[in-house]
């Protein structure tokens, strides 16, 4: 049977090795895709995800078990997100263009077989319209969201996450949900 | 009531529940308003393609990943752990000794010769340009005991004529 998160952890902090590097295969993927999803970079979701790892590695033995190994280490990782936003906010104001991912259209990301060329045509250009706005979420929405919708997070899991209450959390939801659906409705 | 079945919101959305807690949570939403809220925001975020609209982030070598990883953790945990080893730290001690040694030693020398200038004379110093010629300014007091001073004039008028 394999071990449970919690029990790795355990062994994190008693610094096995071992424990580490499976606690890191089964996260990786995740951990770099929730990093990816709100910083929309790929370099930075790989290095802000691996910091989230090493902070993991480092803070293992302050686990105490009360939320899920899950939760708690999503917490390092969104906060470290949040941090590499706001800190690299002016900057990326500067090197928009330089940005890898934002030169890759919504459309290259996302081949939607549809067999009405109009229709697809519309479909896509909604989901394109979509993503920008996913976008342009203020962070702690666009987190929100993610938590949600990709990591199929429960409500007071996330709110453990962003350290809000859960009526944060829904009230979070519904504006981002707003701003979603208005950029539907426009189209 | 019972636990509010938060994590199941989205499988239940997604229809990707068995028969029984499909009706469990199907239940649970007509005594819950927050639950009832919470799967209309996620219906809509699900009907909207959000997912997809996010889209997916692009491939990482995983194993390349992992080696980067190890190696961020090995070079930090040099750096955090270099100061902690005994050597450097009595190496710093000894220097930070021997530096206060240096400055008590110093302060000493100083204060023996008894020349100490206090720090108003210097600042006056400084403005008036006074002090480095003190040891004139005080001889001058003995030439004018000596009535010398006040013959100088007298000097200087009968070398022109």
């Amino acid at each position: 049977m394999e071990p449970a998160d919690e029990a790795l952890c355990e062994r994190v902090a008693r610094r096995d090795e071992e424990a580490f590097n499976l606690l890191v295969s089964r996260y990786q993927e995740r951990a770099y895709r929730l990093a990816w999803s709100i910083l929309r970079n790929a370099e930075d979701a790989r290095d802000v995800s691996q910091e989230a790892f090493i902070r993991l590695y480092e803070m293992a033995g302050s686990f105490r078990g009360r939320s899920k190994f899950s939760t708690w280490f999503y917490r390092i990782l969104v906060n470290l997100c949040l941090d590499h936003k706001r800190k690299h906010k002016w900057w990326q104001l500067w090197v928009r263009d330089d940005d890898d991912d934002r030169s890759e259209t919504i459309l290259d990301r996302q081949p939607a077989p549809v067999s009405d060329p109009v229709d697809k045509l519309s479909r896509e250009e909604t989901l394109k319209a979509l993503g920008s706005a996913v976008d342009r979420l203020a962070p702690r929405q666009r987190a929100a969201v993610l938590l949600r919708v990709q990591e199929d997070m429960a409500t007071y899991e996330i709110a453990r996450v962003l350290k809000c209450s859960e009526a944060t959390v829904r009230v979070h939801l519904h504006r981002a949900l707003a701003t979603l659906k208005k950029t539907v409705e426009k189209r | 009531m019972a636990r509010h079945p938060d994590s199941e919101l989205v499988p239940y959305l997604r229809g990707e529940l068995s028969p029984a807690e499909r009706e469990r949570v199907a239940r649970h939403l007509e005594e819950c308003p927050d639950c009832k809220q919470d799967t209309e925001v996620l219906r809509e975020l699900l009907d909207n393609n959000v997912a997809r609209a996010i889209g997916e982030a692009p491939a990482v070598n995983w194993a390349r990943y992992r080696a980067e990883l190890r190696e961020k953790l090995d070079r930090r945990r040099v750096r955090v752990v270099w100061w902690r080893r005994p050597m450097p730290l009595a190496l710093s001690a000894s220097l930070a000794g021997v530096l206060l040694l240096v400055a008590v030693w110093g302060t000493h020398q100083v204060s023996k010769n008894g020349e100490l200038i206090g720090p108003d004379e210097v600042v006056m110093g400084q403005e008036l340009g006074l002090l480095q010629d003190l040891r004139t300014v005080e001889r001058l007091d003995l030439l004018e005991d000596l009535e010398v001073l006040r013959n100088l004039d007298g000097l200087a008028t009968e070398q022109q004529g």
